[in-house]
């Protein structure tokens, strides 16, 4: 058996925030399966809450923003963009290739110097 | 409190010019950071203008190593929404 090459992916989801807590978890775990039906493997989600959208996409003023780590083959990722595309509960999303995980999405300010 | 103003006896290679009497330091060579993050939206805003457009490093004192990845993270920041292509003044 030739086992293939899992790559460590962070995503991040915008899920419409019209839709109810149900609904939204219905859509997170579409998204999950959506990976592990790919022979992915989940690391860690970060649910990071409502937030304000910078600018009005298809009538969205608010999104929820998800964080997932995960870990899926490369042929993988090209089926989930194609996916997410169809989806109608996702407003936005984008995956990169990292290189660890961020256990809390926490930043240090830059100190200011003098 | 007061800036020393340079002498004009400096060598000729430094302007004897009140205006640029520092040079600028790029904050990420300081801060030691290799890689800026998308999601740092706190860190990004300093970096773009009141209407959201990069400022140039040349203002910022950002060295080009670090002004790569920060156009790269605030063009993946206005993508998620984190941040605006345009801001309403």
């Amino acid at each position: 058996m030739i086992k293939t090459k899992q790559n460590l992916y962070e995503g991040m989801y915008v899920i419409s925030a019209t839709l109810s807590d149900d609904a939204r978890g219905k859509a997170l775990d579409k998204i999950q399966s959506g990976i592990t039906s790919r022979a992915g493997e989940i690391v860690k989600i970060h649910d990071q809450g409502r937030r304000r959208l910078a600018y009005e996409i298809d009538g969205h003023r608010e999104g929820h923003y998800y964080i997932v780590y995960f870990k899926a083959p490369t042929s993988a990722i090209s089926e989930l963009w194609q996916d997410y595309h169809l989806n109608e509960d996702l407003v936005r999303f984008i995956t990169l290739a990292v290189e660890k995980v961020m256990d809390k999405i926490e930043f240090k300010p830059l100190e200011q110097a003098e | 409190m007061f800036e020393q103003r340079p002498r004009t006896t400096s060598a000729p290679s430094e302007p004897a010019d009140f205006r640029s009497k520092k040079r600028k330091r790029c904050p990420f060579t300081q801060a030691g950071m290799k890689e800026i993050d998308y999601k740092d939206t706190n860190t990004l805003t300093k970096f773009i203008t009141e209407r959201g457009k990069i400022l140039p490093r040349r203002i910022t004192g950002v060295s080009a190593y670090h002004q790569k990845r920060l156009a790269m993270a605030i063009k993946r920041a206005r993508h998620m929404a984190l941040l605006p292509f345009v801001a309403e003044v």
